[in-house]
């Protein structure tokens, strides 16, 4: 009896002794700064999550060469088919989360890097990239649970046919497509004389939470109240914008996941081992408690605490690392304007009209037959 | 003996629950050492993926379309060696591709295999050639031949291309097809003198935790 005594206690000692000592992340609120120091000091599978935030500030706060040198990290990773991958079958197994996987996002989270990559690659005038890169983004949502809502985002077939136009080719092909899933308001036809294009973003986007007994079912909720829609002022003219596109429409209508079934099945699991191992530690009590059955009691309360134990292990838990920085809306604009330095105001108006923010953006045009890309958010971060 | 048998059955049961706790307990980091790095062959798959334009499309697409050129007959027949401008290819795909690296690649396959059969002219650089003219010409620097002598050679062919896309996503997986095709075209005439493609198409499905 000593071997197995002294035996159970080593092990218990080393399973005490060999829990890891993670490096404590200190967040000071800045998305850049905190993603630096997560992804040198945080779980590599959240490096994709960090860089998608710490894109988006980039962007708001014009630092595009950063956010080219992310987004061109992040694609490759989002934009391949991740299969043997030990941490995703980990995830998929009893005893781990949803998010030991390698974070890339929800359709609609990879919808937004490949479309933020689309607005630096048409600022740098490599339209036909920038056509790519809307069209990968309306892939991203192609594989949605209810057909109606596959591939419905407005701007970026809008935008797909909007390059191709401005290369000589017909996108009224995708313009129909734009017309057809518009819902607030139908984008206007194609100018491509336009030069200066304005890509808008506004409202705070979806957040993710977990519900369900063992928070195995992911949702969603809508962001911040915010802006709903924008006013651009250029000299004494003003043209009033609504939403394209709504993030989290989108997010709630891409329907269920391959892995909610997994997790359900989980929870199933969990559930059930937690009911039969109560059943036999209740039944070992009770065969103890007759004095006559002691060995039978002590076998079956031994599987019920074990069975328990493995109830108690098994996470059931859905995934809700997020890109937590994300609009909720998204517009546009295209202008034709002469060359020289123009100021563009945004007023960012709330549903009763209010301006809630108004954001000034100043460029210069120097070719005209060169677009100029204006990029205005909301947010600041 | 029932106490011992008691006593046994509950030491087994915390060492399995031991176990199980130990199992948890993993670390759980994929690959600690890490990956050294291993120099690869262009034309060969890594064990990174995707379904998009990767290195060895480029080098089979790059190959064979050097190839083609090399036998098409305006080429292959020509008493002067063609000049040949670089036009830049066309991505109608899904995909954000570097472009200028196909046609480079096939400059590359054609200097090196046509033997100065084809001339290729560096029309990128022009800004650069036209300040050295003008430094020769200002007598800034010295020249080897009259700098007033326009000298700098037009095309015979332009050399092009588009590469064209259908991509899918279901529930089953996710294919990519990608139609690579290349022109010669006649600077003079507009007529296209030669064209080649090569088609890919490539498919895979996601881990069910991605889909």
């Amino acid at each position: 009896m000593k071997p197995v005594w002294a035996c159970t206690l080593a092990v218990s000692l080393l399973a005490a002794g060999c829990a890891t000592e993670r490096t404590r992340l200190v967040f000071t609120g800045d998305p850049i700064v905190d993603g630096r120091n997560a992804i040198q000091s945080g779980p590599p599978r959240d490096r994709v999550m960090w860089e998608d935030r710490m894109v988006a500030a980039a962007m708001r706060r014009g630092l595009f060469d950063d956010a080219k040198v992310w987004l061109d990290e992040v694609l490759p990773r989002i934009g391949g088919i991740i299969a043997n991958d030990s941490d995703a079958k980990k995830a998929r197994g009893l005893f781990h989360a949803e998010s030991k996987k390698s974070f890339i996002g929800e359709p609609y989270e990879r919808v937004m890097a490949y479309y933020y990559r689309g607005v630096l690659y048409w600022r740098d005038g490599e339209l036909d990239n920038a056509r790519a890169c809307f069209r990968s983004a309306q892939f991203q949502d192609a594989d949605t649970e209810n057909k109606t809502y596959a591939a419905d985002y407005v701007l970026l077939d809008y935008l797909d046919g909007f390059c191709t136009a401005k290369l000589g080719a017909d996108g009224s092909d995708c313009f129909k497509r734009a017309q057809g899933n518009a819902k607030t308001s139908v984008p206007p036809p194609y100018y491509p004389k336009a030069n200066v294009m304005v890509f808008l973003e506004f409202g705070h986007g979806p957040l993710k939470f977990a519900t369900g007994e063992y928070a195995q079912e992911l949702r969603f909720r809508p962001g911040a109240v915010s802006a709903r829609s924008v006013l651009l002022r250029l000299g004494p003219q003003s043209f009033p914008l609504v939403a394209y596109d709504d993030l989290y429409f989108q997010a709630t209508t891409r329907g269920g996941r391959a892995v909610d079934h997994i997790l359900a099945n989980k929870a199933v699991f969990k559930k059930t081992t937690d009911i039969v191992g109560d059943a036999a530690m209740i039944s070992g009590l009770a065969l103890a408690s007759t004095g006559d059955h002691n060995e039978a009691a002590a076998i079956v309360g031994g599987l019920g605490l074990l069975t328990k134990i493995v109830s108690a292990a098994t996470v059931a838990t859905a995934d809700v690392r997020e890109w937590d920085n994300l609009p909720q809306y998204l517009s546009f604009a295209a202008l034709e304007l002469p060359p020289g330095t123009h100021e563009l105001f945004v007023d960012f108006l709330d549903g009763s009209g209010r301006t809630l923010v108004t954001k000034k953006a100043t460029f210069t045009i120097v070719d005209p037959k060169k677009d100029t890309v204006v990029f205005v958010s909301e947010m600041n971060n | 003996m029932k106490t011992n048998l008691i006593l046994k059955s509950v030491g087994l049961c915390g060492a399995a629950a031991s176990l199980a706790l130990l199992g948890g307990c993993a670390t759980g980091v994929q690959n600690p050492s890490g990956t050294p790095v291993t120099e690869m062959r262009a034309d060969e798959k890594g064990f990174v993926q995707g379904t998009g334009v990767e290195s060895q499309d480029l080098v089979r697409v790059a190959d064979k379309m050097a190839r083609g050129i090399l036998s098409c007959r305006q080429i292959a027949n020509a008493t002067t060696p063609p000049r040949v401008v670089l036009d830049p290819v066309v991505n109608d795909t899904r995909f954000p591709i570097r472009k200028d690296i196909f046609l480079q690649r096939i400059q590359d396959q054609l200097i090196s295999q046509s033997q100065g059969k084809v001339i290729f002219l560096a029309r990128e650089r022009m800004a650069a050639l036209e300040k050295e003219r003008q430094l020769k010409q200002a007598g800034q620097v010295t020249s080897s031949s009259d700098p007033n002598v326009q000298e700098f050679k037009g095309a015979d062919f332009f050399l092009t291309g588009k590469l064209s896309g259908m991509s899918s996503a279901t529930a089953g997986g996710i294919s990519d097809y990608i139609l690579y095709s290349f022109q010669l075209i006649d600077v003079r005439t507009s007529e296209i003198v030669w064209g080649g493609s090569e088609e890919i198409k490539k498919q895979g499905v996601a881990d069910a935790v991605y889909r």
